[in-house]
């Protein structure tokens, strides 16, 4: 046995949500052919079908790209700041991907390490997270390989599994879970098939491995060559979480506000004296891989990774970490090869 | 004619005449088309043309880690060669240090990418050498059309519909790496010293990005298309570059990147420059 739910009451549950004054985000196709993660002003709006994974990712619902953390005014020789109070309005997003809702568990890590960040945490604890297994899966995709898979349960408070005639089985997985769908179900026979999800793509053990022994790696070099060093890949990643902090303002007063920033930008480690320590394209793709698979599970035990492809599905010269991997690795079956001779 | 390409190719590698070529591989038959560097002959099979092949590769023309690799030779569509033809303009190559194997292309994508539909540069016309050979025809002036359409819409609308789009930009500069001709060492939202343009994604600090980068590029642009390619909100950013092209093309009947001998437009001043464009 089972609970379902139909897509029209799907859609009557956000609008009810959203009446509430509460928010509501997911799916949302923008143009015929781009999906995206945006904020529903109508359930009616929510996409369930016909993609594969939104071109960015849910953090910006919990780590928005701007962000302000107080504001300051000059008066006279003296300065007035005030705190800037994160919105605790409840939040509901629906219909995100197993990779996307795994990624805010992973930064919970992070965000609550040697500081708590309130702002995410305030988010967090708002926030109600309904998960969409997946139906289908690209080239780009290799969350099996990272330990995930299409109906992953982490970070999720509900999980979606779609059934054929346009219905949903509900797993309630958190008690937010059960109080958003307390009501709105149907005990059902029909139970969801299981989905399958992209094959193992590449041993994460091997790469550990490899990154742990093998800094210098000359492969770097080519692998980044082709790198345009914008910043796709990281913004529309789900677990990339760097932030730089900036005022904004003039000669009355500003605000202090945080902004993504990504590690591909040269400004990234740009220093005041204009020594830059990664002054090549190669260092910074070793960097953002290096933290990936061996800096961030040294001290989280967890990989910032969930294989959602996005940095490949948005790379204008198809590198992303799948495909850097897998160049790695048969950089490493090379010169091996090449030694044994 | 790609064994044709990989010859041409290996025979510059083999005599030494270029160090590295820049062209076009692929990992599988189906897989999508992505930039590579060959230094070596016995590389080139790896190099391929197809309809895939939709980067504009003179981008990587003025990055110092190509640069290193030494003399490069580059493969270029007509399109892209438009890009050379601005570059050498604005003295960022040297034409004589580069080896340029153009493309005859019948254009890009399946269906055709919007360029191609009104592409009137379908061979190459400036390359050492061109390889295949292509039975497509100018389009012939067709490439104000989606401008048009757009500018039809009131001003208030056109308005709603950038505040919309530019809404989802995150600034992830993709737009500007891709761009050949946005080559500048150091950006001007880059500049910190202080801030010129607010570095939040905010509908302001987005909107100051993109008129910035559209009038930057004014007569300087060669619709190459790469900036909409690259974005991953899906900006129609060409609009703000055509609108700029066209009114270059109007009022001073230049087209950025077809004559190489054209003073470019802002580039120089004549008392006889019109105003009347200017609000």
């Amino acid at each position: 046995m089972s609970e379902v739910i139909t897509r029209k009451n799907l859609q009557d549950l956000v609008n009810a949500w959203i009446s509430r004054g509460n928010t509501a985000a997911g799916p949302v196709f923008v143009k015929p052919d781009v999906c995206m993660y945006e904020k529903l002003s109508s359930g009616e709006r929510l996409a369930l079908d016909s993609f594969v994974h939104p071109t960015n990712s849910i953090k910006e619902f919990y780590f928005p790209r701007h962000e302000k953390i107080y504001t300051y005014r000059f008066k006279g020789q003296k300065l007035e700041l005030d705190d800037c109070e994160p919105a605790r309005t409840p939040q509901l997003i629906l219909g995100a991907r197993p990779c996307d809702a795994a990624a805010i568990a992973i930064l919970d890590r992070v965000f609550n390490w040697d500081y708590k960040d309130k702002f995410f945490n305030l988010r967090r604890e708002a926030t109600t997270i309904v998960t969409l297994g997946c139906a289908e899966y690209d080239d780009n995709c290799f969350c099996t390989s990272v330990g995930l898979g299409p109906t992953a349960e982490k970070g999720s408070d509900a999980i979606l599994l779609p059934l054929n005639d346009g219905e949903f089985e509900v797993r309630c997985l958190t008690d937010k879970g059960k109080a958003l769908f307390a009501g709105k179900t149907q005990t059902s026979s029909q139970e969801a098939k299981p989905l399958s999800g992209p094959e193992n793509r590449v041993d994460i053990e091997l790469i550990v491995a490899q990154l742990e022994k093998n800094f210098e790696d000359p492969a770097w070099r080519e692998i980044a060559l082709r790198c345009l060093g914008c910043g796709a890949c990281a913004y529309t990643c789900p677990t990339c979480h760097c932030f730089d902090i900036v005022d904004e303002g003039n000669a009355a007063g500003g605000a202090r506000v945080k902004n993504w920033d990504s590690c591909q930008f040269p400004m990234f480690t740009m220093h005041a004296s204009g020594h830059n320590p990664r002054s090549t394209q190669g260092q910074r793709q070793r960097q953002r891989i290096q933290h990936k698979f061996r800096i961030y599970r040294e001290k989280f035990g967890e990989t910032l990774c969930t294989g959602c492809g996005n940095c490949t599905r948005n790379c204008p010269v198809e590198l992303g970490v799948l495909n850097t991997l897998l160049s790695l690795r048969e950089h490493a079956l090379r010169s091996s090869s090449e030694v044994r001779g | 004619m790609i064994e044709q390409l990989r010859q041409t190719c290996r025979r510059l590698l083999e005599e030494a005449k270029v160090n590295v070529i820049i062209g076009y591989g692929q990992s599988s038959a189906d897989g999508p088309a992505f930039p590579i560097f060959i230094t070596k002959p016995e590389q080139v099979d790896k190099l391929v043309w197809n309809d895939k092949c939709y980067a504009n590769l003179t981008t990587y023309l003025t990055r110092n880690d190509v640069k290193a690799l030494g003399k490069p030779a580059i493969i270029v569509k007509g399109c892209d060669e438009r890009a050379l033809v601005v570059l050498q303009q604005e003295s960022q190559i040297n034409r004589e240090a580069l080896y340029v194997i153009g493309v005859a292309c019948d254009g890009v994508g399946n269906p055709r990418a919007a360029k191609c539909l009104v592409c009137d540069v379908h061979r190459p016309r400036f390359a050492d050498e061109v390889v295949g050979d292509t039975a497509a025809t100018d389009a012939g002036g067709g490439r104000y059309l989606e401008l048009g359409e757009f500018l039809k819409k009131s001003p208030a609308e056109r308005m709603t519909y950038w505040m919309e789009e530019l809404s989802r930009c995150v600034k992830c500069y993709a737009c500007r790496e891709v761009c050949p001709l946005c080559y500048c060492n150091r950006c001007i939202v880059d500049k910190n010293r202080p801030t010129v343009i607010d570095t939040s994604a905010t509908l302001k600090g987005n909107l100051a990005w993109q008129i910035v980068r559209a009038f930057h590029l004014a007569g300087r642009c060669v619709s190459c298309g790469e900036c909409v390619r690259a974005c991953p909100a899906g900006i129609n950013l060409a609009l703000l570059n055509l609108t700029l092209a066209r009114a270059a093309e109007e009022h001073f009947q230049y087209r950025a990147g077809i004559d190489p001998q054209k003073t470019p437009i802002i580039g120089s001043y004549s008392l006889e420059d019109k105003e009347e464009f200017i609000l």
